[in-house]
């Protein structure tokens, strides 16, 4: 009787269980490497297409700041959701974070950009500052005047029949300036951020 | 330092009391302080104990963007928590508003201009380790020595 108490007793009162079963901790939890974390830069060169600040939900989360080693993004910690849009957008992969870039890389995916052009007819006086303004415009005709009359027909926006008419919708860079010039907050640029899966045969 | 002294250390560094406030957030930040309590987390293993009645609280956890609603009530659930005390911001909203913060809402971050902040969790949401290594990493600021620093 004695004996089996104390067998007992030695086998539940054991020295490493106690201290298991006293001192048990998780092991320390550290962040796994595929995390999608905050954004890091990878060292190429940004060219300042400014696609991660077009394609970035949050306000105020990214910059493309001038430096003296040229542009780089910048991702301000406390704005920024982690979401990853940024990295994907970028058409250098100066950005990286977690394993977007390898995945975009395996199922050969991107994000392409369009833009949508949204001329409110009542509001629209036909002032034609939005296409004086519009530096696509700039590029084709650069002789545009006041008015927004012009002589080609391959603009991006143009004036016609007193009101202003998005044409060539296609050649759009999403810079808003027209936005910012028009008095009456009658045209307004709409982002449509899709996600594309390129096939095999198209690389 | 005094015995006391010593025994009031050791004994805050192992009872951290929580209380966790959400001034509007989306849930998501709550949903991470949840998973601390979980057995994968297990904020209790580091004795932090989540009791949310701000007079047992040493440590109040800041969640969401500041709505109108919180204009009064959360500087007097700050000012109920006995000394030593400190708030730790978690997640972007109350640092910047992060997504709510855009023209016409009613928000109004940070919330350091309510209460004093001691910390800060950036993320969206943060990460549940994120959460716990600032909790312990503030702990010893505030708590230890308290009444040393104060004299």
């Amino acid at each position: 009787m004695a004996l089996s108490l104390k067998y007992y007793l030695k086998e539940i009162f054991r020295i490493e269980w106690l201290k298991k079963f006293l001192f048990a901790r998780t092991a320390p939890l550290g962040t796994p490497t595929y995390f999608r974390n905050f954004p890091e830069l990878t060292g190429k060169t940004c060219t300042h297409a400014l696609f991660c600040m077009m394609a970035c939900p949050a306000p105020g989360a990214i910059e493309v700041i001038k430096t003296p080693e040229g542009w780089q993004p910048r991702i301000h910690i406390g704005h920024c959701i982690r979401c990853g849009l940024c990295v994907e957008a970028c058409p250098n992969g100066v950005l990286s974070s977690g394993r977007i870039l390898e995945s975009m890389f395996y199922d050969n995916t991107a994000l392409s950009f369009s833009f949508r052009i949204d001329v409110d007819t009542d509001k629209c006086m036909g002032c034609g500052n939005c296409a004086v303004a519009c530096p696509v415009n700039k590029l084709i005709d650069a002789q545009m005047s006041f008015g927004g009359r012009a002589s080609t027909d391959e603009l991006l926006l143009m004036v016609s029949a007193g009101k202003c008419r998005a044409v060539h919708v296609e050649k759009c860079t999403g810079c808003k300036t027209c936005e910012d010039n028009c008095p009456n907050k009658a045209i307004s640029v709409t982002r449509l951020l899709e996600a594309i899966h390129c096939p095999e045969e198209d690389l | 330092m005094s015995l006391l002294q010593r025994v009031k250390n050791f004994v805050r560094s192992r009872s951290i009391h929580v209380a966790y406030v959400d001034v509007g957030s989306c849930n998501g930040c709550d949903i991470e302080v949840l998973a601390c309590l979980s057995p994968r987390y297990d904020i209790e293993q580091y004795g932090i104990y989540v009791h949310n009645n701000p007079r047992e609280a040493d440590i109040l956890l800041v969640i969401g963007a500041f709505t109108p609603g919180w204009e009064d009530k959360l500087r007097s659930v700050w000012d109920k928590i006995p000394e030593p005390k400190a708030a730790i911001a978690i997640g972007n909203c109350p640092i910047s508003g992060c997504l709510y913060n855009r023209p016409h809402t009613l928000i109004d971050p940070p919330v350091a201009k309510h209460i004093p902040i001691a910390a800060q969790v950036p993320g969206c949401p943060p990460r549940p380790t994120e959460i716990l290594s600032a909790v312990l990493a503030v702990a010893p600021v505030v708590f230890k020595d308290f009444e040393v620093k104060k004299r």
